[in-house]
């Protein structure tokens, strides 16, 4: 058997298994992922099915709930913090400290907007799935992130 | 020089290399396999595999993983597991430099450390195994081969 041959087997014969083993599996993964369901407006934001856990905001909707008080929390780096947050914001490296943050603040089942820099920076999603396993059920995704917020001019605190 | 002699590695050596790279590969599958749902989240922080498909990379790439990890060992289709492994590192060099160049601050998702990042630590890294894969590779003069066999082995 050639090294070609050799590939393709190594590549064929393992994910054959691995198709094999998520479909017997319980818990198995759907083949495709869902993308992260969009709120556009508060009546959606309202209505939602318990089951989804994270959901995606635009500025818009970002902004609709700062304006009624809603806790962000950043999820960029620390190193990014002297830059500003969004005003109110709370932070951590240390997903210990900040999920306790956030539980004292307003407990595990209110909503709460996550952040990083913009649309495709990660931070934001990673953390909001670490946190959805520490139990948050209404995590708010804030797609635009920084970079969106200070585009629009809006109010930011800076930490010296 | 070195590039030139890199075909007439001891078999010894060749041999230890395959055991690091093995043991690397079974190591990085082992968390994947456990949890593939964390798995197809830390692809998705990459933000480069579209339509939703991290979900089908997480659920094979762990068994790839596991599979060319104990054909290094064990020594069988040594060709095609180098050549597998060579891939996937460059795959994964690609993957982590696009993230350093876009900003991400994200878990590698590597599977070797909790918590260890995308940056330049994990490029040298993966380098590194880059070259034991080509080292394995080109050698055939080899030790401990079992399928299929040459000369030494």
């Amino acid at each position: 058997m050639n090294y070609k041959l050799q590939f393709i087997f190594l590549i064929f014969l393992p994910s054959l298994l691995g198709l094999g083993v998520n479909y017997l599996n319980t818990n198995s993964l759907p083949l495709i992922a869902k993308p992260i369901e969009k709120v556009s407006s508060a009546e959606e934001l309202k209505s939602r099915n318990t089951m989804v856990k994270i959901r995606e905001i635009d500025i818009e909707m970002a902004l609709e709930l700062y304006s009624k008080k809603a806790l962000f929390v950043d999820a960029r780096a620390e190193e990014y913090i002297s830059e500003g947050v969004i005003p109110g914001a709370i932070f951590s490296d240390d997903i210990a400290i900040l999920s306790s943050k956030i539980d004292s603040a307003i407990g595990i089942d209110s909503a709460f907007v996550v952040y990083c820099s913009d649309d495709d920076c990660g931070s934001s999603e990673e953390l909001a799935f670490e946190l959805e396993d520490l139990g948050f059920t209404n995590i708010l995704v804030f797609s635009g992130g920084w970079k969106s917020w200070t585009e629009s001019g809006y109010d930011i605190q800076k930490y010296e | 020089m070195i590039y030139k002699n890199m075909n007439k590695v001891n078999p010894y050596i060749v041999f230890i290399m395959r055991i690091i790279l093995g043991l690397v590969f079974i190591i990085a599958s082992y968390d994947k396999l456990l949890d593939p749902q964390q798995f197809a989240r830390d692809i998705s922080n990459y933000h480069f595999i579209p339509f939703g498909f991290e979900n089908f990379v997480a659920i094979i790439l762990p068994w790839i993983e596991l599979f060319i990890g104990f054909s290094l060992i064990i020594g069988v289709m040594l060709d095609g597991s180098a050549l597998t492994t060579g891939v996937l590192l460059i795959m994964f060099n690609f993957l982590v430099f696009q993230a350093m160049v876009r900003g991400f601050n994200i878990d590698c998702g590597c599977g070797l450390k909790e918590g260890e990042m995308v940056g330049a630590q994990k490029l040298i890294e993966n380098f590194t195994l880059l070259l034991f894969s080509y080292t394995i590779f080109i050698n055939k003069k080899r030790i401990f081969e079992f399928y299929p066999k040459t000369t030494l082995s």
